[in-house]
């Protein structure tokens, strides 16, 4: 066993915690108070260079690895940027992206990887339905072939970047009676008549990433829109399950150092009794815990992105562990950081609480906790 | 980065595996109602074949990290199948065998030191005295010169492998320096006391000692030493073994817990099939993975000597030493009845939960020092 990361690494981490903090954290507060898409952030961290950074040069990346992968976006939520913005790029460059590039053709590379690596495009990902969420196999949304065109009716629900994306990639079911093989992925882009965006939903956190739900309405795409083999939808779709436990799992943890940052900072400035709080072993108490539970996650996620990097197919318990202890165990220590603060706590402009708001999100995106358990159970 | 075994890590496993047949988990059980002369005689007949795996003489010293890592993925092994002889073998070959690796030890020294990886004796560590059990550097053991030898008088509490320990490694001072003296079972002015009765860990032989100018040669003195480095250094092995034990535990309750839940039924279907029951399992293996991976990054870190080292060793001592408390207690509600009863893996995980977050570092103390650590950067 070896936990080193290397100097480029972890040098790249260092910039993209400066770059983040100069570029995008003074933002973020006016973003989330709004609950509005910054486009100005998202253009910058196009021209950084991190909403493509796994994908080859060639397409616009720079060929990271996962484990780097991993630490920008750990770096990102470290540096204070809003629960929102990562999850929007997160489900723009690996749940939407990645799967153009792991399964498409070349000329649907060619054609959207380039706009998605640059941020000119912005991607989204539709699985989950209004009546299907962890049950894939029940979703409903129907794509029937005519001619040389495929039309697409159904809704989506609780879609990430729905309202702003450029270009979709969305599941339906081509052949109904046939459970999990019966379910193919599309690529859809925006204005194709009958896809319309029908409400954006008001959430407690993650507010700056608009999730919204999608209609399909009698949509007709071209045939070649179709993303890599008809039937094949549900393993593309259990291919981003690697990303999202490890990506999409690593700016929770950058959040928790944020926090420890806040906190230790606040606990020197805050002075009662005549001493900084810093001094009150029920401070210390919250500020150890908020470090325990971050180095106890850490390597869970690591993991992952290691294990992605050697070629290995992703292990679905490990998986499933990494986003149970992330989700449920990262409730505690971001209520004590707000406790920390107190009434501060409470308030907008000193973070916290927008840190606690986003993180609610952990435990139910992507798989709820109870989902999680009953893989972890029925693999274990 | 790397998750997994090294050929040199996976080596040292499977040797050590080889030690544990399915007889020896029957015989460990039986520790936890012998006397101190069978413990004595168990625990020697295990350090014998863990001696030729070259387990016993890692990670003395200095920290080295093929070593230091080799040793915690092979260290999960006995921990898992049985805390008493874990600890007990541990307390001989990492804090009794590490207290005495130092630098340019006399001859004496370097003899016990071999005889401790050959397997040939138990050691014991007497540091924590009654009235101080946090500080070491205020003690109240003391040792004066006498020719060639120091009289050393003082007592001490808690002393793991105090029964059947052929030498013990005694902490005390001499002027304001501490010093550790070695001194040999059965040596005048040694009076082992009664066996301490615990909780849990009934396995393991637990004492108190008192010196009354106990005569030890100089050449089986360490120190006098101008600062207390061996001392927390030893501090952070000990907090480590207890991480890794903790790990043990959880996967030995866990193992004992999902076993139970298939072969029991209710309702017409193993109670496994059941999500009360089925989710606690989920989340004690959850924790189990944590507490693994954590108490690994720990390990590697001291072998590496991180500037983090200090923080992520307390980290991970505290969760898993709080972890395997919860899964103990998740283990026992699954057992329910059956595992109430005196005696049965989960009864006595239970009782044994409780050692970790109360020995070596506190709970509360390792808390306070991750907090230091971390305030210092911010103020």
């Amino acid at each position: 066993m070896d936990f080193a990361l290397t100097e480029e690494q972890l040098m790249f981490k260092e910039q993209v915690l400066k770059f983040a903090r100069k570029e995008i954290v003074p933002r973020v507060r006016e973003h989330d108070l709004e609950a509005r898409f910054d486009r100005q952030s998202w253009k910058r961290l196009g021209e950084f260079g991190i909403l493509g950074m796994h994908f080859p040069e060639e397409l616009g990346g720079s060929g990271a690895d996962v484990v780097t992968s991993v630490l920008a976006a750990e770096a990102l939520g470290e540096a204070g940027v809003d629960g929102g913005l990562t999850l929007s790029f997160g489900a723009h460059t690996y749940l939407c992206a990645d799967t153009i590039f792991s399964h498409g053709s070349d000329a649907q590379r060619q054609k959207y990887i380039p706009k998605l690596a640059r941020g000119d495009w912005i991607g989204c990902m539709g699985l989950t339905e209004p009546g299907a969420g962890s049950d894939v196999a029940s979703l409903r949304t129907r794509a029937v072939r005519q001619g040389d065109r495929w039309i697409l009716n159904g809704s989506k629900m609780f879609i990430t970047n729905g309202a702003i994306a450029d270009v979709a990639v969305i599941y339906a079911k081509t052949d109904p009676s046939a459970g999990h093989a019966g379910i193919s992925a599309f690529i859809v882009e925006k204005g194709t008549p009958g896809f319309t965006v029908s409400r954006s939903l008001n959430k407690m956190g993650v507010r700056t990433s608009p999730t919204s739900e999608l209609v399909f309405d009698d949509c007709a795409i071209p045939v070649e829109n179709l993303l890599g083999q008809e039937g094949n939808g549900f393993l593309m779709a259990m291919q981003t399950v690697e990303w999202d436990r490890s990506a999409l799992l690593a700016p929770f943890l950058g959040a928790i150092s944020f926090l420890i940052e806040r906190c230790g900072t606040y606990a020197w400035e805050r002075e009662q009794f005549g001493r900084p709080i810093a001094s009150f072993q029920a401070v210390k108490h919250k500020l150890a815990d908020l470090k325990i539970f971050l180095e106890a996650a850490r390597p869970l996620v690591y993991r992952i992105a290691w294990c992605k990097d050697q070629g290995r197919p992703l292990n679905h318990l490990e998986a499933a562990v990494a986003k149970l202890f992330i989700g449920d165990w990262s409730l505690a220590p971001t209520n004590d950081a707000m406790l920390l603060l107190g009434g501060y706590g409470y308030c907008h402009e000193y973070d916290v609480e927008r840190v606690f708001r986003d993180s609610r999100l952990a435990p139910i995106g992507g798989g709820t906790s109870d989902v999680q358990k009953v893989l972890i159970s029925r693999l274990m | 980065m790397n998750f997994d075994w090294t050929d040199q890590e996976r080596s040292l496993r499977t040797r050590v595996a080889e030690v544990f047949d399915e007889s020896a988990r029957q015989e460990l059980d039986l520790m936890e109602d012998a006397q101190p002369s069978e413990l004595k005689e168990i625990v020697s007949k295990y350090l014998k074949p863990l001696a030729g795996t070259g387990y016993l003489e890692l990670a003395v010293g200095l920290p080295d990290r093929g070593g230091m890592t080799a040793l915690i993925a092979a260290q999960e092994l006995p921990a898992r199948i049985s805390g008493s002889l874990f600890l007990s073998v541990e307390v001989t070959a990492r804090i009794f065998a590490g207290l005495l690796s130092v630098p340019d030890a006399p001859e004496q020294i370097r003899e016990i030191l071999e005889a401790v990886s050959k397997g040939e004796i138990v050691g014991a560590a007497a540091v924590t005295e009654p009235a101080l059990p946090d500080s070491a550097a205020v003690m109240t053991t003391a040792a004066w010169p006498d020719g060639d030898h120091y009289l050393v008088s003082g007592r001490k509490d808690f002393v793991t492998n105090g029964p059947i320990a052929d030498y013990t490694a005694v902490v005390g001072l001499v002027e304001e320096n501490p010093a550790v003296f070695v001194v040999e079972a059965g040596s005048d002015g040694l009076l082992v006391g009664p066996r301490i009765r615990t909780l849990g860990y009934n396995g393991l032989a637990v004492s108190s000692l008192e010196l009354n100018e106990c005569r030890v040669p100089r050449s089986r003195v360490l120190g006098p030493f101008t600062d207390g480095a061996v001392l927390d250094g030893i501090r952070l092995v000990q907090d480590l073994i207890l991480a890794v034990a903790s790990v043990g535990l959880m996967q030995r309750t866990t193992d004992a817990a999902k076993a139970y839940s298939r072969s029991h039924e209710r309702g017409g279907k193993p109670v496994a099939a059941h999500q009360e029951i089925r989710f606690k399992l989920a989340e004690m293996l959850t924790l189990t993975h944590a507490a693994q991976l954590l108490t690994h990054r720990a390990g590697w870190m001291y072998a590496e000597a991180e500037r983090e080292a200090e923080t992520l060793v307390r980290c991970a001592k505290v969760f898993a030493a709080e972890a395997s408390e919860r899964t103990a207690n998740l283990a026992m509600q699954i057992l329910a009845g059956q595992g109430y009863v005196w005696g049965n893996v989960v009864e006595r995980g239970y009782r044994e939960a409780k050692y970790a977050a109360l020995a070596g570092t506190t709970s509360e103390i390792a808390r306070m020092s991750i907090a230091d650590d971390l305030l210092t950067r911010y103020r």
